[in-house]
């Protein structure tokens, strides 16, 4: 028996909420409880609205963390992959969001935490290669500002996309959507079957490290220019 | 700094002062203040003193051995540190009786103050708030004259009511510290104890969620009844033309909204919190046990260079709109050829200069000079100095013509105001001629 108060898509698309919930999902918003209003739509209407995306080829995926987010899984619907610093950054969120530290704030951490943890766990070097792939060579009080300006865009990036809020001075609200980063080493399987199954699921590509472009593929540029 | 506190200083070192107590030691002079007020005691004999050690060291130390012994070093400290005075003057003839000392008292005084917030003390205080501006509003209906105002209720609201409001707001800072001491003790008992430490949290939680609910019941609905009672009593301040009463109720009235509004936005922050941790403990402690992921998510952050991959997430680009197409006119430059548009400037005589000149020339012969040079000494101081040169050949023209000059072969040279020079003539008379000749001198 569906206790749901929509019982078609007439009633969703009719609700004051959709358009805003609609436009979010199609930009790649992630919409968890912080987000009340939207999330208590989403998840009264998922159902219907689960039919609705699979016709675009879609899957709205409701995750056991509490958020929603739109899977692209077919070329219909315009699709990219994250960028090398918003996964870096986006992986070191999601260890933040697990630290008791954290928890003891209520979620909040700053952007300076976020770099020094970044860069306590990835070699220098490495980090200014992943974030400046197209530099051979390269002036290293340069390529670390560079390193910092990409953590901060990273940031404002995944807050667009729902994964944190900013707020003032520099701090940070954490989400839970950002533990979709942790999604490759859930469960016990082996680290690479894990990965597998995610690129299997269309949840995650791997990528060439030196790969600059955010475009998922060559068939997402038809997609974009769709009105 | 002035000399007082420089005397003070010099002398609170001369006699090397310090305070050394030991938690029993307070807890002793709490005790003796409560006994105090229990027994309405101006001061203790000894017997109570070593009686109210023994219930101390009861509560705080029970396996205690040599209490007696314990007490007379206690008292002796607290008297070597004038925390307990001797009052009774009677030395060595009979057992003596003691009393706090003002420093004994400040100290009782602040920790009380800083006692942390329970539900009693809160209830209380905004109870005891209450029943003393009921208190108020009784007074300020049957006052009938200033005198009433001012001790019935100006007074009552500007002392026992502000103390009360000062007092919930003490309590305030005492719940702000128990909430940071509950975050921090949450964020330690996971760090330490992972798994284990769900239940322990979860009591704090329960501490927190009972603060909540009665931080709502109390402060919120009680501010209601405090307003309507301020609200009645300014209505009877006014209407009996008492502006300072007025003004008493207006400034309570702003503590009781600041209170209020304290507890609205903590309410909100502890409500956050509570939700967030109860999030945390079901959906990340309970289903990570072991604390695998944040491992795993670590390692696989520190191999991610070599191993990148990328999540994937929709992307809708934005709607293009393309400009309508339209046929374009090529319009030729606008030219015109070059050309130098400055005149050379030619320094001329005004016309006026010219017949002005010509009739000086014609007064100075009318005057029968015998020279030229003469006729030039006349006219030229007339002229300004950059025309004079020209004005020269213009009178030696004049002069040619309507004079009769002479020239012989041999011509003197004579200076001319200094900065001209000119070959001389003769002239016969100075008289017009009209029929003039040929020149026969130049400059």
């Amino acid at each position: 028996m569906n206790d749901s108060s929509f019982q078609d898509i007439q009633s969703v698309i009719e609700d004051d909420l959709f358009p805003d919930v609609d436009l979010a999902l199609r930009r790649g918003c992630h919409i968890d409880r912080d987000e009340p209003d939207r999330y208590a739509f989403l998840s009264d209407a998922q159902l219907v609205l689960e039919e609705f995306y699979r016709r675009y080829g879609c899957e709205l995926v409701h995750t056991s963390d509490g958020f929603f987010y739109l899977l692209p899984q077919t070329d219909s619907m315009g699709r990219r992959h994250l960028s090398a610093g918003e996964m870096l950054v986006g992986q070191t969120l999601a260890l933040l969001y697990l630290d008791p530290a954290t928890v003891q704030a209520g979620g909040v951490t700053s952007q300076d935490v976020v770099a020094s943890r970044l860069a306590g766990l990835i070699n220098q070097q490495e980090l200014i290669r992943a974030l400046n792939p197209r530099r051979r060579r390269y002036d290293e009080r340069t390529a670390q500002r560079t390193v910092r300006d990409e953590i901060l865009k990273a940031i404002r990036g995944l807050s667009g996309l729902g994964f944190v809020d900013l707020l003032d001075e520099g701090q940070l609200r954490l989400r839970s959507s950002v533990l979709r980063f942790a999604d490759a080493v859930r469960g016990l399987a082996d680290p690479g079957e894990a990965m597998a199954k995610l690129v299997a699921e269309g949840k995650a590509v791997v990528v060439d490290g030196s790969e600059d472009d955010e475009d998922y593929d060559g068939d997402d540029e038809s997609a974009e220019e769709a009105p | 700094m002035n000399d007082n506190f420089l005397r003070v200083i010099a002398s609170l070192h001369r006699d090397g002062v310090n305070l050394d107590l030991k938690t029993v030691d307070i807890c002793f002079l709490v005790a003796l203040h409560a006994r105090a007020d229990q027994s309405g005691l101006t001061c203790f004999e000894e017997d109570v003193l070593l009686d109210v050690f023994e219930q101390v060291c009861d509560a705080v130390e029970a396996d205690a051995d040599n209490v007696a012994k314990r007490a007379t070093h206690a008292i002796q400290r607290l008297r070597d540190q004038r925390l307990l005075a001797r009052v009774d003057g009677a030395g060595v003839v009979r057992a003596g009786e003691y009393a706090l000392t003002q420093l004994a008292l400040g100290i009782i005084r602040f920790f009380q103050a800083d006692e942390a917030l329970t539900r009693e003390s809160l209830t209380l205080l905004t109870k005891t708030l209450l029943a003393s501006l009921a208190e108020a509003k009784a007074n300020a209906k049957q006052a009938t004259s200033p005198e009433q105002w001012r001790e019935g209720v100006i007074g009552p609201l500007r002392v026992t009511v502000g103390d009360l409001v000062g007092g919930i707001e003490r309590r305030q800072r005492g719940l702000d510290l128990q909430q940071e001491q509950v975050q921090k003790r949450i964020g330690e008992l996971l760090q330490e104890d992972w798994f284990g430490a769900i239940d322990q949290c979860q009591s704090l939680l329960d501490e927190t969620a009972s603060t909540l609910a009665e931080l709502n019941t109390v402060l919120l609905s009680d501010t209601n009844q405090i307003q309507a009672i301020l609200s009645d009593i300014e209505q009877l301040a006014a209407m009996a033309d008492m502006s300072d009463a007025e003004q008493t109720v207006h400034r309570v009235g702003e503590q009781v909204d600041r209170v209020a509004a304290w507890g609205g936005a903590r309410q909100r922050a502890w409500s956050d919190f509570y939700q967030y941790v109860h999030r945390f403990l079901r959906d990340v402690v309970r289903l990570d046990p072991d604390r695998a992921i944040s491992e795993r998510l670590r390692n696989r952050l520190a191999d991610w260079p070599s191993q990148p991959f990328a999540l994937v997430i929709a992307r809708t680009p934005s709607i293009r709109l393309l400009r309508e197409s339209t046929d374009r006119v090529e319009r030729p430059p606008v030219w015109q050829p070059s050309r130098d548009r400055e005149q050379q400037i030619e320094d001329v005589i005004p016309e006026s200069d010219l017949v002005t000149l010509e009739d000086r020339v014609r007064q100075s012969l009318a005057e029968d000079p015998e020279r030229l040079a003469d006729v030039l000494e006349e006219v030229l101081p007339h002229v300004a100095a950059v025309h004079r040169y020209v004005s020269v050949g213009r009178v030696t023209w004049q002069v040619a013509k309507e004079a009769r000059p002479q020239s012989p072969r041999e011509r003197d040279w004579k200076p001319i105001l200094n900065d001209i020079e000119i070959e001389d003539w003769q002239l016969r008379n100075g008289r017009p001629h009209r029929s003039s000749g040929q020149p026969e001198g130049q400059a």
